[in-house]
């Protein structure tokens, strides 16, 4: 405790928080061990081991629960299997060492079988459905006793040494179990601050937008179980060579895997540290809790516990990192007026000339229920043209705009995409479409709220930057051009929507796509701002980008637009020059009305 | 102050429930809180009861005896109270547990600190199976639950209904943790080699809301005698339910659990009488072999104001007694003294208020422990065998 | 064949006592959208406050519902108001499901502290007599619980569709905000609904009581269940809720004969997880949004 008070006081004023806060946690993982050496006490070490244990796993749960945001109340599955792996591979003279890489290994197969056909439910939903997965596993154990021993449980001969993981003294147990929490750690401090973070975060808030930024949206989730699984298993491993005893009761309990869950929960779900934080300061609690109430009467020490649960959820809803958030980042707030100057490259004063085709679009169909949405669509796109959009309200231009980047099927017809290479190819998914460099907007914006500015921009970077110091390059650069610098830091809520549409648009732009879908962008912002988006727009044409943009503000789509197309109840009625285009008379009858043709 | 003392006060002691004077203590470990509370809580009574008796006749070696009391709540805790027991208030030896995977559990911890073990009411297999130097079993386990009921079977209700044992329709059910798992197991094996027809041995979960579909089951194979182990919940719901479906067979076992507790007897009334079971030694037993039992009821009355639940206190105490006394009559409370002080234990049957006598054999099972078989007759359970120990006829057939 | 008519008869009585209380589950999970851990604790309330009421006062237990219902609406609202409705605006939607968690432990310990492990029986009054058809067996207390069942469903779905509050509980379930834009108090109806819910399960609690024994745990069996049947009859869809605890009482049953009952919660869970990814809009519901669960 000393020690911690001299060295705030000491290094107190010139440090950022951040390094404050890794200060902070470096001498709490260095206490995890120091108190129970010092104290020299059995007790205390159990007490420290079962610290260590619920940190990690629930560090490694965290990994799923928090980075990608699927609420698992099933994950002692993933720790069961890697227990019993351990004890069946120690009872044919296999070293746990190497069981729990095989328990790992199974709980890899077991995570991937388990969660690929439940990404689709969400919230609740995913949560029951691991929750029955659990239920199941915990009954096959029981009936498959050949196996798993059934209800009576295997145990492990106690074979002393560190081959076998089992010990006298309590020290080498204390050191896996320490050097198992520092493992999954590591692991996820590197996948919060690696790309698979930025995709994990990304797909939590925001799927259609990460599946838009060319994330493999499953993939990753996929890579996140897997990885909180085998981590998950590790541990189970190594518990229950601590155990020396396993059961289906306790290894494949609902109970247990809310437990892991909670310490995250309370911790501050999807944090790197929020998950030791949890356990290490509710597991004492909880043994002392026990240890005063629980000869009381039987049932208070639950009741308290209970009581205390609710109490922690209603006050700390975003746990103990949130309460930490507040105290350090309250003075770093980004101020200012957020329409900064648009850094626009002058426009070249040669007028544009449009290359050669770079998308097809070909006999679009699409029917929703007894609504034909889309009619008949067709057009071809040229390199560095600007293509609008334009239509009244619901005559199907999103909808275009969907089939045009993979996120609906057409009924009939087809899209074609250049590839770099000049192939022509026929994409098929978000992901397809990403890679062959097409990148798209949302008409409502979507931004991953919980991301800053500039980590927003770097999951659109990572497409072509798999590092994340060279996204995080390429992503200031495209702040900077789209006027997002000063705001790098700032959380994505806080902009304005001018500011939200800006974002929309560095995100795709971070791709570095050679077809640019833009789906009014300018809606909702103010002149001045429409006229920089016009000039950021014709600047990045100029680079051999082509655009096609829906767009409501007719000013804009007339200065903007190469060429134009007009869409009315999902069939293109007009198509060619703006300036003649706006004189169809098809056209204003759309807009307008029959009455105006002729006035 | 050194730190170490500092951190030993603050962070140590404030999970330790003070300490009272006393010169020689011993832990007692049993689930106190969570789903085996109300046994576990019963089983520790008679722990009790029997510490304050010794602490009245001047204690043993000359020095009082104070209880510690841990909490298994689930297996880690188990551990983690074991530890705390032998690191923190140093008892000498841990008695315990009532749970079969928490006594499992704990006492291979106590195995590695070298504490003696005493379990006195776990009747898992595994718990003595293990080649342990420290642990020591009093009570019997699920082998003996097993054997005593096949044996009744061909002792008494095959010869009372007037047919060979092997003519029997026999069907085991049981709840499907190891409790339940391993009588059934030793009942179908025994059985076997006995030669009876066991026909169908079924696990259902103890929680279960619904057992129409087994009771249907062991009517549709015309079963007529049914073991079943089981908790109280899934003891009322058979027996509700087999009398709904018109199931009526000629015998039922129940193996311990909730065919052993009033509550049962109360909550489906008439449909218990006749109903066997095989458990500890309960209170209607013939006192003649089981000396000491009317003074225990008394002392149980006296200290906690109401009748003993089941006769978990009553085999605990039993335990208790024999094991501390034969640790008295040591010569210290270093392990290994201990170890050789109850190792010459030799208590003969009918010398114990459970009536079976305490000698450790083979892995260290007390290979004097018995059950008893016992009937509910006239809202009352009343021993019925084996013989000597019975007070009241055996009633089966018409 | 006389036996599998008996396994069919107990399947469908079995699966009136999930329905009555799936269908209170099926206004909370369906309509304010929460998980409720404790939906389970609430029945075992309703029984413990059946029983006390039916000995103490020496009533029939099914009268008791008189004020058994009324007092888990309370509790219900309550829940909402002081644990719910603070989390709704949390930025993570996990929380309320770890609330109900915790709320679910306390009422379980406090029964354990009040009324201790042993279980309670309250007086049958006449509800555990049989009646015979044909060659099948049932109980009286049985049927009064599937009678009871589908009058509260008809009751609750006239209730849904003929009065003003009951079409506001729709719009809300169906659009929050744009419910709210019409004037609805959307913080009201979740109140008033998660008790209509909890009030459901009492009444069921007073049915159920006379036939099977008490304990504090009964809760837990029954709550995995309720989900079940409500995912299998299609979020919020009340026939659906019960129709679906007519499919898990008669898969539990015959499972439980034709398979073994040790595996039988097996049978039920992977079926639960068959609809849950092959049709997650359950048997009998209609097309619903699954994304107005999660934002």
């Amino acid at each position: 405790m000393t020690d911690t008070t001299s060295m705030t006081q000491a290094s107190g004023g010139g440090l950022s928080a951040q390094k404050l806060g890794l200060i902070a946690v470096a001498v709490l993982l260095a206490g995890l061990i120091a108190v129970p050496v010092a104290v020299g006490d059995e007790f205390v070490y159990h007490i420290f081991i079962t610290i260590c244990l619920f940190a990690a796993l629930s560090t490694a749960w965290n990994i799923v629960g928090g980075y990608a945001g699927q609420l698992s109340l099933g994950h002692a599955i993933f720790y069961g299997i890697g227990g019993y792996a351990g004890v069946i591979l120690v009872n044919l003279g296999i070293s746990p060492w190497f069981g729990m890489f095989a328990g790992a290994a199974v709980a890899v197969v077991a995570a991937i079988v388990v969660s690929w056909p439940c990404f689709r439910l969400h919230g609740p939903f995913f949560a029951l459905a691991t929750i029955a997965f659990l239920e199941v596993f915990r009954v096959l154990a029981l009936h498959f006793r050949e196996l798993t021993g059934g209800a009576t449980g295997l145990m492990i001969q106690l074979n002393i040494g560190w081959e076998w993981m089992v010990f006298r003294e309590r020290l080498p147990a204390l050191l896996i179990a320490f050097g198992m929490l520092l493992v999954c750690l590591a692991v996820a401090w590197a996948i919060r601050s690696h790309r698979l973070g930025f995709y994990l975060v990304a797909t939590r808030e925001r799927e259609s937008a990460a599946k838009a930024a060319g994330v493999g949206t499953v993939k990753v989730r996929l890579m996140a179980v897997s990885i909180s699984a085998a981590l998950s298993a590790m541990v189970g491993t190594f518990h229950a060579m601590y155990l020396t005893f396993i059961e289906p009761e306790s290894m494949f309990s609902l109970q247990f895997s809310i437990q892991i869950a909670m310490f995250a929960l309370i911790g501050g779900i999807g944090t790197v540290w929020g998950p030791l934080l949890g356990a290490v300061l509710l597991v004492p609690i909880t043994e002392f809790a026990r240890g005063a109430l629980g000869s009381e009467a039987i049932g208070l020490h639950g009741f308290v516990y209970g009581v205390v649960l609710m109490l922690v959820v209603l006050f700390l809803p975003n746990g103990i990192m949130g309460v930490v958030h507040r105290f350090t980042s309250g003075s770093e707030k980004t101020e200012g007026e957020q329409a900064a100057p648009v850094a626009a490259a002058p426009r070249s004063a040669v007028p544009h000339e449009a290359g050669r085709e770079v998308m097809r679009v070909e006999g679009l169909q699409k029917h929703f229920g007894g609504l034909h949405v889309t009619n008949d669509v067709g057009f071809t796109l040229r390199e560095g043209e600007i293509l609008g959009v334009i239509g009244p309200n619901g005559a199907g231009k999103t909808t275009v705009f969907n089939m045009l980047s993979g996120f609906l099927k057409p009924d009939e017809g087809r899209v074609s995409v250049l590839s770099p290479s000049g192939e022509w190819q026929e994409p098929a998914t978000p992901a397809d479409f990403a890679t062959l460099g097409v990148g798209r907007t949302f008409q409502i914006v979507q931004p991953f709220a919980a991301m800053t500015v500039e980590e927003n921009i770097m999951v659109g970077a990572f497409h072509r930057h798999p590092h994340v110091g060279d996204a995080r390059e390429a992503a200031r650069e495209t702040a900077h051009r789209m006027g997002l610098g000063p705001y790098l830091n700032a959380e994505a809520a806080s902009l304005t929507i001018g500011g939200l549409k800006r974002l929309e648009v560095a995100r795709v732009m971070a791709m570095e796509p050679r077809i640019l879908l833009l789906d009014e962008v300018m809606a909702g912002i103010n002149q001045t701002d429409v006229r920089r988006a016009v000039d950021l727009m014709l600047s990045i044409r100029d680079t051999g980008v082509s655009i096609i943009a829906i767009e409501h503000v007719m000013q804009a789509v007339m200065s903007l637009s190469d060429r134009v197309i007009v869409i009315n109840s999902g069939q293109i009625i007009a198509q060619g020059d703006p300036q003649e285009v706006v004189r169809d008379e098809h056209v204003i009858e759309a807009y307008l009305g029959k009455e105006f043709t002729h006035a | 102050m050194t730190l170490k003392t500092l951190l030993t006060a603050t962070a140590v002691s404030a999970l330790v429930a003070g300490a009272a004077q006393a010169e020689v203590k011993f832990g007692a470990l049993y689930p106190f809180s969570g789903g085996l509370a109300l046994l576990g809580e019963e089983s520790f009574r008679g722990v009790e009861l029997a510490v304050d008796e010794i602490n009245a006749a001047g204690g043993i070696q000359g020095e009082q005896i104070e209880l510690v009391r841990g909490d298994a709540v689930d297996n880690n805790q188990a551990i983690g109270e074991a530890r705390r027991l032998i690191s923190r208030e140093d008892v000498k030896a841990i008695l315990g547990t009532y749970s079969s995977s928490r006594s499992i559990a704990a006492s291979q911890v106590a195995e590695l600190s070298g504490i003696p073990y005493f379990e006195l009411g776990a009747v898992a297999d595994e718990v003595t199976g293990r080649d342990l130097q420290y642990l020591f079993r009093t009570n019997p386990t699920a082998e003996t639950m097993g054997i005593m009921t096949i044996d009744m079977i061909l002792d008494e209700i095959a010869p009372g209904l007037g047919v060979e044992a092997s003519d029997l329709v026999i069907g085991v059910i049981h709840e499907d943790s190891a409790y339940g798992t391993s009588v059934a197991g030793h009942q179908e094996e025994y059985g076997a080699e006995k030669g009876l027809n066991i026909v169908t041995v079924q696990g259902y979960p103890s929680s279960t809301v619904d057992m129409s579909s087994l009771v249907l089951d062991l009517k549709d194979r015309s079963v007529n005698i049914v073991l079943q182990t089981s908790y109280q919940n899934d003891s009322v719901l058979f027996l509700n339910q087999s009398a709904e479906a018109g199931f009526e067979p000629d015998a039922i076992i129940g193996g311990g659990g909730g065919y052993s507790l009033t509550a049962t007897e109360e909550a489906v009334g008439a449909l218990m009488e006749g109903v066997l079971d095989v458990d500890f030694t309960q209170y209607a037993v013939n006192t003649e072999f089981t000396p000491g039992l009317e003074d225990f009821l008394v002392a149980y009355q006296n200290k906690y104001g109401e009748e003993p639940r089941s006769g978990h206190s009553l085999n605990n105490y039993v335990g208790a007694m024999a094991v501390l006394e034969g640790i008295g009559a040591g010569e210290g409370f270093e392990p290994d003294q201990i170890v050789a002080a109850v190792k010459a234990i030799d208590i003969p049957a009918g010398e114990t208020a459970a009536g079976y006598g305490v000698h450790f054999g083979d892995q260290n099972q007390n290979d004097r422990a018995m059950m008893m078989g016992m009937q509910w007759q006239g809202g009352k359970l009343v021993t019925v065998y084996p013989r000597d120990a019975a007070v009241a006829e055996f009633q089966i057939g018409d | 064949m006389d036996t599998f008519l008996q396994i069919v008869a107990n399947g469908l009585m079995l699966g009136g006592l999930f329905a009555i209380v799936a269908v209170g589950l099926t206004l909370i999970f369906g309509i304010v959208k929460v998980i409720n851990f404790a939906h389970g604790e609430f029945l075992m309330v309703g029984m413990y406050l059946t029983f006390l009421l039916s000995t103490g006062m020496d009533v029939h237990p099914y009268l008791t519902a008189a004020a058994v219902a009324p007092a888990l609406f309370v509790l219900g609202a309550l829940t909402q108001r002081l644990l719910i409705q603070p989390l709704m605006s949390a930025r993570d939607e996990h929380v309320q499901i770890f609330a109900t968690v915790g709320l679910s432990t306390a009422l379980m310990n406090l029964a354990l502290l009040v009324f201790g492990a042993d279980i309670a029986n309250t007086p049958a009054h006449g509800v555990r007599s049989q009646v015979m058809l044909g060659e099948v067996r049932i109980l009286t207390g049985q049927l009064w619980v599937f009678g009871a069942a589908i009058l509260l469903v008809i009751g609750l779905q006239l209730f849904m569709k003929k009065t003003r509050t009951g079409r506001a509980i729709r719009a809300t379930a169906q659009n929050r905000a744009a419910a709210r834009l019409m004037g609805i108090n959307d913080k009201f109806i979740y109140i008033l609904t998660f008790g209509l819910g909890a009030a459901c399960v009492g009444l069921g609690s007073s049915l159920i009581a006379p036939l099977y024994p008490t304990s504090p745990t009964i809760g837990t069996y029954f709550v995995l269940i309720a989900f079940v049947c409500v995912v299998l009859g299609g979020l919020g869809s009340i026939p659906g809720a019960f129709f679906g605890a007519l499919v898990i009482g008669l898969v539990d049953a015959l499972s439980g004969f034709y398979i073994g009952s040790d595996l039988r919660e097996a049978v039920v869970f992977t079926i639960f997880l068959l609809i849950l990814i092959l049709k997650p809009s359950g048997l009998f519901g209609t097309r619903m949004n699954l994304s107005h669960v999660s934002p």
